[in-house]
Order: C-alpha cells, then structure tokens, then sequence
C-alpha cells in the first residue's frame, strides 16, 4: 500500500491533456448549440397537430432518447459509412451523434416548456389580435424559456460527460488523451484523478448555475 | 342607434357536442347586455364564438354591419389573417385575468397597441397610462401582475383590452374567481363602462349588478336562447318556469335593490 503518487508523469504530459480539453470542449460546445437550435424546430413539429410532421419527429426523438448514446456514436462511426456515400471522421461521428441525441432532449424540454404554458395566455394573446407567431415570440416563449433554463443546463451538463464516449472511436478528447498518457506511462490511477479532476473543474460550476437559476426562480414565483 | 353586433342562427359543436343551437341576437351600439345560464349552457362559447377564438359551425355573425366571413358554395369560410382586425375591434376579458406575468401592468396594456396595432411607443406609453388611470390604477403602472391582488389585476385586464380601443367588448364572469370583497370594484369598473357608452355583452352570475346595468338581459339554456328581456321582465318576471328555476338558485339575489 505504500504506493508513490507521482503527478510529475502527468503533468510532463500537459499538452496532450491540453488538446484533450480543447477537443472535449469543442465537441461539447457544437452539440449543445445544433441540440438547442434543432430542438426548437424538432419540438414545434412533434407540437404539431398535422401527422405527417409530428410522427416523424416523434419518432426521431424516441429513437435518440432511448438508445445508448455509445451506441449511437459507434453506429454513426461504423455503419453510417457503409450505407451512406460519405466517409466520417472521428469527430463528425461523435459530433452527428450527440447533436442529435441533444436534439432530442432539447425537443422535449421545449415542448414540455411551451405545453407548462395555461391554455389563458394563448387566449389573451390571441384576443388582442396577435398571430400566432406574435403569441409564441412575444408571450409563449418568453415565458417558458424562464421555466426551460435549468433543464438546458443539465442537458448541458449530461452533454459534457458524454463526449467522453468519443473516446471509444479514438476522438482525441480529454479521455482518450487520457488514455493514451496512462498506457505510454503506466500511470492510470494519476492521469484519471486528473482527468476526472478536469472534468469537474468543467462542468461544476455549469451544475452550480442550475442550482442558483433554480433557487431564483423559487424566490421569483 | 347602429347595430355593433348581430348573430344569426349561431350553432357550434365540439365533436358530437352541439352546444350552441341556434342562437339569434343584437347589440345596439352604446348596449349592455347580461348574458345569464346555468354551468354547461354555452355563455362562454357564444362569447368565443364574437371574437372568433371559436369558429362558428354554422350561422353568420356581423360586426358594424359587415359580415365576418366569405359565403363560398353555401358554407362559410374563415381565414385566419381576416380574423385578427376582428378581435382587434372586439375586446374580451376573462374569468382568470389572464394577465402576461413577465410584464408589468403597464407593459400588459401596451402589448397589444404595440405588437399589433404598430403605434409608436410614446402613444402606446400614453395609452397605457391612460387606461390604467381609467381603471382606478394610477400608482401601480410599473407593478407586476404577481403583485397585485385579484381586483387589481383584473382591472388591468380591462384596461388591456381598453387599450385597443375596440368596439365592442365581452366579459366572460370577470368576478367569479375574485374573493368576495374584491367584486365591487370590478363591478364599478364596469358598470362606469356602460354608463360612457361602451357597448358590451357581459357574462355574469351577479344578478344585481344585471339588474341595475343592463339594457337587456338573455337567458341561455342548453344552447338555446330561452328568454330575453329587460331586466325587469327577465329578472323580476320571467314568464318561463326554466328561468324562474335557474333564478330562485341564485338565493343572494333580492330586487329590487342592487347590491353593490
Ligand atoms: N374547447 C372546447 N372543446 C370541447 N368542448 C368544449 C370546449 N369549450 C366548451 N366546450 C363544451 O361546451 C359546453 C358549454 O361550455 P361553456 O364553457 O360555453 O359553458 P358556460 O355556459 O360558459 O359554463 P360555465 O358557467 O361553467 O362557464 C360544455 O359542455 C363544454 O364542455
Ligand atoms: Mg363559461
């Protein structure tokens, strides 16, 4: 048990975690973006009262939120070349997986946030003459963008943990560079601490602005 | 006098529920007309149906004389952008206030002159003001709605729907989710309307308030329009045992004097 803790490895290695961060931040950062946009537009069609739009995007959501996203990622890496014309990077694989399952989840926390909205503010909207567009801009969304802030952020939270996924199709991000310092100098226990410890340092205070928004809206309400 | 508003053999349903059958009416500009009926006899889809938040299934309704909708090989149509100038010109205050929490009270009334009328925001600033004064709510332009009380709030409503200065206005039993001690004055408020002129069809449980503010009063029962009077001939002397059942439930109320 007297094993000598040596960070030195570790941090002689500091470049590649470097890149690592950059990448896991990168791929972070482009799914949550395409995840909120593309929910937006995924959540109004499954809002939809037309069939031949909500089905769809019924089913595109199901799929995403309830398959593994590692699944996703290694499905997106190996099949999706094989049926497709296109040949995929390690990125754009990862990348086109966790957008979409960010998509998903974004679509569901937009429609359940426009449907937390009472049937009375469509009413009074509508009874002074709005559109429906001047309903959901100016007194819909506003509303329940308020109510949907905490559960992007968790999105936002669960989205950074899972690109360590990527690391299973050898994307350079923080675990696979991870990985690598550990095998190149049998030092797994140091590289995941600070591995782990970079993560934290991530995504903590991501967490932590969800609790503060969450305590606001409490006091607010 | 003009006639504001006449609807022609209304009907509506919801699915198999054929809950409006076939309802006549007018309103003279410068009118208040109580609507009374029990729970379920479709006052408040008759409301929806003016304004056109409900689209009629069958009948014709006009406004200033010009009928809403295109005749087109036998049925009525109804376009969505051609029903927006309506509810402009028709006001509606509901049960629930319904007021926009994310806006002040003053933001509340200027919604709609801005957002949809398109009036600068120095006239939409002076008609807010001026409405809420109106109301009775001077000092409280810069109040969120989760701050005022019920009444207020329900003021602010009015004065929402004021701002649009329409020409026509319903009330759907604006004082039924108020504590008691907060109807009075949202009653003044309306019974200050109909004394300026302001032509208005009111749902309302208050019977005195019908009594002494009315023009006319209908009484709606199972989607029909069952009698329709003065105040005095529906009130104090229906002449169909349905009304005189649905008015001996109201126990509070006794004439002659109104009591507010
Ligand atoms: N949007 C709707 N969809 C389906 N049914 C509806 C809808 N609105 C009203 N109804 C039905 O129409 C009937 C009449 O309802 P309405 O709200 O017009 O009655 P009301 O006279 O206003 O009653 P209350 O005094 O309870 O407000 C009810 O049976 C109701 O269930
Ligand atoms: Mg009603």
């Amino acid at each position: 048990m007297d094993r000598i803790w040596d960070f030195s490895s570790v941090f002689a290695s500091r470049e590649l975690l470097l890149v690592g961060l950059g990448n896991t931040v990168k791929l972070g950062v482009t799914c949550l973006v395409i995840g909120l946009t593309a929910g937006l537009f995924v959540g109004a069609a499954r809002y939809s009262r037309n069939r031949l739009v909500n089905w769809p995007a019924s089913a595109f959501v199901e799929v995403f939120r309830n398959t593994p996203a590692l699944v996703q990622i290694m499905w997106f890496f190996f099949a999706f070349p094989i049926i497709s014309p296109f040949n995929i990077d390690a990125f754009t694989a990862a990348a086109l997986a966790l957008s979409l399952n960010a998509t998903a989840f974004c679509a569901e926390i937009y429609r359940g946030g426009i449907q937390s909205i009472e049937r009375g503010q469509w009413d009074a909207a509508k009874a002074i003459g709005m559109s429906y567009s001047q309903q959901m801009r100016r007194i819909i969304l506003p509303q329940a963008i308020t109510r949907m802030v905490p559960a992007f952020m968790n999105r936002a939270v669960e989205l950074m943990k899972m690109t360590s996924l990527a690391s299973v199709i050898a994307f350079g991000e923080l675990m696979h560079q991870g990985k690598a310092i550990a095998t190149y100098n049998f030092n797994p226990i140091e590289t995941f601490t600070v591995v782990a410890l970079i993560f934290f340092v991530l995504i903590y205070p991501l967490a932590l602005g969800v609790l503060r928004f969450e305590a606001r809206l409490g006091r607010s309400q | 006098m003009g006639e504001v508003l006449r609807v022609e053999n209304l009907h509506k349903s919801f699915g198999p529920n054929h809950v409006l059958k076939g309802i006549d009416l007018t309103v003279e500009k410068g009118q208040a007309v109580v609507l009374i009926g029990a729970s379920g006899s479709g006052k408040s889809t008759l409301l929806r149906c003016v304004n056109f938040m409900e689209i009629p299934s069958d009948g014709r309704v006009w406004l200033n004389g010009e009928a809403v909708g295109r005749e087109r090989n036998g049925k009525t149509e109804y376009r969505e952008h051609s029903l927006i100038p309506i509810r402009t010109h028709v006001g509606m205050v509901f049960q629930h206030f319904n007021l926009f929490p994310h806006m002040t009270a003053r933001q509340n009334v200027m919604e709609g002159p801005r957002t949809v009328l398109r009036l600068t925001r120095a006239t939409c600033v002076k008609r807010a003001e001026k409405y809420l004064a109106k109301v009775g709510l001077s000092d409280k332009f810069d109040a969120y709605p989760a701050h005022l009380s019920g009444g207020q709030q329900q003021r602010v409503a009015i004065a929402r729907a004021l701002a649009m200065e329409p020409q026509l206005m319903l009330f759907d039993e604006v004082t039924s989710a108020l504590d008691p001690e907060l109807v009075g004055e949202v009653l003044r408020t309306l019974k200050d309307l109909a004394s300026e002129g302001m032509t208005m069809v009111v749902v309302t449980h208050e019977l005195g308030f019908a009594y002494s503010v009315a023009d006319k009063v209908v009484f709606l029962h199972e989607g029909r329009i069952h009698e329709q009077g003065t105040p005095d001939e529906i009130l104090v002397r229906p002449s169909q045992t349905r009304t005189r059942d649905f008015l001996r439930g109201h126990a509070t109320f006794r004439l002659p004097e109104a009591q507010f």
